[in-house]
């Protein structure tokens, strides 16, 4: 498969701040890659970097095997939805999409007609001769997408386009955006800081943390083997449980051989938490948090860890009650203390 | 909590407007008591050639230098509103000749544009043989030769945009980043970024200064015609509404006269706003929100 877009050892910097350090990513052409971190991972200044709008200070960026490390925006052929959609306010919708279009001397007929069929894509050929102003959060964005789509870029740019969606709206978006990536096969980065729009969206996830890229793998990769112990904990709500190896837990079933003397951290997702076994370590319920059919318990533990269990809310815990909760090996994933690294045994 | 915004007003403003109003339909030389004259203040104004001149003076120069003023300042707005080495110098240079009280204006032009030793026109003369310019012509003649006087009193006010100049570079720089890096994106020119972005986003900006720069035109023209050229060269060159009205009033003493001129120029005033009122609400339709 040819490569969509390549970053190699790119490095990139902010006011003499490092804000991307050597990032290799590759994204296969007609992949969706969302790439995942909190904020200020950096990943926003991917897309800007990729984009050009933003200037490398090491590596190279290839966009469709063709090095544009050094081209202006408008010789890369990305398009771009931000997250603030950027939308022209003084033109309407369908000049609005047309803008990239016109801007390259296509003439303004046809301009006009492949807007209206972008339009049509995306579902909102119906509010053409509206401004900006006019619109709802959710008409703007696919107006944006509309106006990415209307050319045929080598790669499409997401800069958090749901984050200003409402929640239903959000999942909405992101069920036509998936299937509109199913459809025109186009190759995208999405940038994301929401685990679960990362998780249905991507193709792959590339997590990214402090300007690193922390994991590069498909959401059932990173779901259930986290290279790090960040991946872990950032991708899952509530997060993972983290507990010392040696520590007060102790997991059924077969243990893993460990091999050597290094001090490894157990983690375990609050749905591995079994509360109901007569045995397992005792603690205390400290709060309970009940959404719909599920409860999520918070425990301390004797030597003072806490534990989030996930259960069914029917059979919830009463707060300072004291249970013995039960996880198993196989549920459970190891990594180096000192690193946050997956434990290979 | 209005009140003193209300005396002010009364006092200052609609009181002064009223007696003009009640002075213009009068004939006072202030040593005897005004006798109503009706509307004949108005029709002398009709007949006044000098008027005219004053009345023609001043539309032209209101056409010529609030384009001018405009254009430059929002040329200077765009070419400074990013941060690069020496931009606050330049910035600070763009605003300096507004922070001149006008009389030292004044005179300090009056020093420029003096043909002899003026810096303007030994400028001018530079490479020049036997007093005239590079291409062989006279330099302009500015304190005595009508069009060149009348041009100079613009050239003067072009570099008072100082006011206009800081508005539009706040209004520049508070455009959205994120527009201009999308046009970046798609390849759009600095014309087509200028001519389908900045300058229908910075639309209303300009004409509510164009609206400001027509209305205060009427009065900035006052000092430089006073003190610079003093209404000449003769035949009135630069004798705008401003100067007319203050000179028959105060010089000729006939403040019946001067009144009705100073509400000809009022009504020019509202006619301007009119105009571009009606201007701004054709654009206002664009920003709604």
């Amino acid at each position: 498969m040819t490569d969509g877009l390549v970053l190699d050892g790119v490095s990139a910097a902010y006011r003499d701040t490092t804000v991307l350090h050597e990032v290799d990513l590759t994204v296969a052409r007609g992949e969706l890659l969302v790439v995942l971190g909190p904020s200020g991972a950096g990943k926003s200044t991917v897309l800007r970097v990729v984009a050009g709008l933003e200037p490398v200070t090491a590596g190279r960026v290839r966009i469709a095997d063709r090095d544009v490390t050094d081209e202006r925006p408008g010789r890369r052929n990305v398009s771009m939805v931000f997250q603030s959609y950027a939308l022209f306010p003084h033109l309407t919708v369908v000049e609005n999409i047309a803008f990239g279009l016109e801007v390259r001397d296509t003439p303004r007929r046809l301009a006009r007609e492949q807007a209206r069929a972008a339009a049509e894509t995306v579902g909102c050929a119906g509010l053409l001769d509206r401004r900006p102003g006019q619109l709802s959060g959710g008409e703007r964005q696919r107006v944006a997408l509309a106006r990415a789509l209307v050319r045929e870029p080598d790669v499409f740019l997401l800069d958090e386009p749901l984050s200003n969606l409402d929640l239903a709206l959000r999942a909405e978006m992101r069920a036509e955006l998936r299937a509109l990536h199913e459809r025109i096969g186009a190759t995208m980065v999405h940038v994301t800081h929401d685990q679960t729009e990362a998780l249905v969206l991507a193709d792959r996830i590339a997590v990214l943390r402090d300007g690193q890229v922390e994991q590069v793998g498909t959401p059932d990769e990173i779901w259930r083997t986290p290279a790090s112990s960040f991946v872990a904990r950032f991708v899952g709500s509530p997060a993972m449980n983290l507990l010392p190896a040696d520590g007060p837990l102790r997991p059924r079933g077969d243990a893993p051989t460990l091999k050597d003397e290094e001090l490894l951290e157990i983690g375990f997702r609050p749905e591995a938490v079994a509360l109901d076994s007569t045995e397992g370590t005792p603690a205390t319920v400290e709060r309970v948090e009940v959404i719909g059919e599920d409860a999520f318990a918070y425990l301390r533990l004797a030597a003072g860890q806490q534990v989030v269990a996930r259960v069914p809310a029917a059979r919830r815990p009463d707060r300072g009650a004291t249970v013995r909760l039960d996880v198993r090996w196989a549920d459970t994933h190891l990594f180096h203390a000192a690193t946050g690294r997956r434990y290979q045994p | 909590m209005l009140t003193p915004y209300l005396i002010g007003l009364v006092g200052l403003v609609l009181v002064p407007a009223l007696v003009t109003l009640g002075m213009s339909v009068t004939d006072y030389d202030l040593l005897r008591p005004p006798t109503w004259a009706g509307l004949n203040n108005f029709a002398a104004l009709l007949d006044d050639p000098i008027f005219r001149v004053a009345l023609l003076n001043s539309v032209v120069f209101a056409l010529v230098a609030v384009p001018l003023r405009l254009l430059l300042a929002l040329g200077l707005a765009l070419l400074l509103h990013r941060r690069a080495a020496g931009v606050g110098t330049a910035r600070t240079a763009a605003l300096l000749p507004t922070a001149v009280p006008e009389i030292a204006y004044g005179l300090l032009w009056l020093w420029l544009f003096n043909p002899l030793y003026g810096p303007i026109n030994q400028l001018l003369r530079a490479g020049g043989e036997n007093g005239l310019t590079v291409l062989g012509r006279t330099p302009p003649q500015w304190l005595t030769d009508p069009t060149s006087a009348r041009a100079g009193i613009i050239l003067m006010s072009l570099f008072t945009m100082g006011e206009t100049f800081v508005v539009l570079l706040a209004a520049r720089r508070a455009l959205p980043r994120d527009v201009y890096e999308m046009a970046a994106i798609e390849d759009a020119t600095g014309w087509d970024v200028f001519r389908r972005i900045t300058l229908p986003l910075l639309a209303p900006v300009l004409a509510l200064l164009a609206v400001r720069d027509a209305v205060a035109s009427l009065h900035f023209t006052f000092v430089p015609a006073f003190v610079v050229t003093d209404g000449g060269p003769p035949p009135y060159a630069t004798t705008y509404l401003s100067l007319f009205v203050y000179q028959t009033g105060f010089e000729y003493l006939r403040y019946g006269y001067a009144a009705a001129a100073t509400l000809v120029m009022m009504l020019l005033t509202v006619a301007a706003v009119l105009v571009q009122w009606r201007l701004i609400r054709r654009y206002r339709r664009f920003y709604q929100v």
